[in-house]
Parts: structure tokens; sequence; C-alpha cells
């Protein structure tokens, strides 16, 4: 009688967890995501707010440079992507199109996280200001199949930092 | 690389700011393709399942692109040049499981 109940339960556990894998895994994303996001945004709150009181950033490289002492070339590279579960059902939304949230979040996620770390390496240097701001994304995918080939996206933060 | 540490001015913008340009010695790249060991790629299959910063990968790309600098600097030091302007930066998949990681610039002599 136990014995039955046991080949059941296994029946039942090999059905569900992996039909239950994409929920879990999106689940577990949105949690994971919403909370690096917050931490990003206090970040952004405590270093963001004191570099922009003394730090001017600006993509132009049309800036007066007499009396730069010390300039030196700032790069940032971070690589992101979505868990498995988002990839899921976004490969379900994209049956209809539209606007697939995950992916905007991670996206966003990647580009001020990195242009924060680019200013967080500018005030260790003791740069005054950044011009000439640059970011690139590109996808990377170390992955040795086609199987397993997850989709992560890399942004490179890149610019001149003056004092 | 090789224990030498070479100091050169870069910038990415049209000059050295803070100094006059005095010649230009012309384009200098670096280029670096890599590849991530097994395990690595284990463990960044697991960070999948949440999201977010794949660090195995940060890691990676950040190592490789300081060698392509590196490369680019002694480019332009067998050159005999004392500064890189206009740097750009590249990233291309050339193959599965393989990036390169491709830096370009102006080799100057500044004062």
């Amino acid at each position: 009688m136990s014995e039955s109940t046991m080949i059941i339960l296994y029946i039942i556990a090999s059905i569900v967890v992996p039909l239950s894998f994409p929920f879990i895994s999106w689940a577990l994303g949105r949690w994971y995501q919403a909370g690096i996001t917050s931490k990003l945004m206090e970040n952004e709150k405590i270093l963001g707010s004191i570099l922009d009181d003394k730090m001017s950033v600006t993509t132009s490289n049309k800036v007066s440079m007499i009396g730069a002492e010390y300039s030196t070339l700032l790069h940032v590279s971070l690589c992101v992507g979505p868990s498995m579960g988002q990839m899921f059902f976004m490969w379900l939304k994209s049956i209809f199109g539209g606007r697939l949230h995950s992916y905007d979040v991670v996206l966003d996620f990647g580009r001020r996280e990195a242009l924060l770390r680019l200013k967080q390496q500018a005030a260790e240097r003791g740069c005054t200001s950044i011009v000439n701001i640059r970011i690139e994304t590109s996808v990377v995918s170390f992955a040795k199949t086609q199987k397993s080939k997850q989709a992560s996206v890399e942004f490179l933060a890149f610019a001149t930092g003056i004092r | 690389m090789q224990g030498q540490t070479i100091s050169l001015l870069m910038s990415n913008v049209e000059s050295i700011p803070g100094k006059n340009v005095v010649s230009s010695l012309g384009l200098v790249t670096g280029s670096t393709v890599r590849a991530k060991h097994i395990g690595k790629d284990i463990f960044a299959g697991l960070k999948n399942i949440v999201g977010g910063e794949l660090k195995a990968y940060t890691e990676l790309l950040n190592e490789s692109r300081n060698e392509a600098i590196q490369r680019m600097m002694m480019d332009a030091h067998a050159r005999g040049a004392n500064g890189i302007v206009n740097i750009r930066f590249a990233t291309s998949n050339v193959a599965a499981g393989a990036s390169e990681l491709f830096c370009y610039g102006t080799a100057v002599v500044v004062e």
C-alpha cells in the first residue's frame, strides 16, 4: 500500500517539478531582480547624488579642457541576463509580440548599474568630471552548446575622466 | 603584461585634456579572443535560474578587455607614442563559446 503511494507520489513529482520549474524560476527571478534594483536605487541615491553635485557628466566631447591636469580612460563592463523562467515566458509572449517587461527590467538595471560603476570608478581616481560617455550593448554567449545557449547581454560604458 | 608597466595617457576624446598633441603615429589596435572554462559556465548556468548580473561573465570580460588594452598600449609604446586618443571598443561573438574583445585608437605624441 505504502509502496504504491510512493510510486504515485514519485510519478506526480516527476511531472509537476519540471512543469513548475519555469514558474519557480520566473518567481525567483522577479524577487531577486526586485532586490538588486532596490539596492541599485539606494546606491544611486547615496552615491549618485553626491557625485552629481561635484561632477559634471556629459556625453559631449566638446568641453573646455584648459586647466585639466589629469585625464584617464574609464571603462566598465557588466553582464546581465534574465532568468530561465522569464526567458520561457518571454518566448511565449513573443508569439503575440508586445512589450517584454522582464527584459526591460533587466536591461534597465544593467545600464544604470554600469553608469553607476563608471561614476564610482571616476570618484576612486579623483576625477571631477566625466566627458564623452559611450554605452555599448552586445550579446555575449560563452555557452558551449546551442542547447544551453543563454541570452546574456553585455553593457560596456566608457568615458574620459578629467581632474 | 610580462611584468613591465607602461604608462600612457589615454582618452576617448580627440585630444588628451590639458596636453598638446604634437604628432600622430597612426592606428593602434589590441584584441583578444576568450572562451570560458566549463566550471564557470556551469555556475553561470545556475545563476541563470534567478537572472540578474552574471558575475563570472563580468569578471571574464573585464579581465580580457584589460588584456586587449595592454596589447594596444604595447603597440603604441613600440611606436614611441606616449598617448592614445579616440579609443573605441568593440565586442563580437566570433564563434560559439568565444568572444572577441577589440579596442583601437590613435597613437600620439603629446607634451
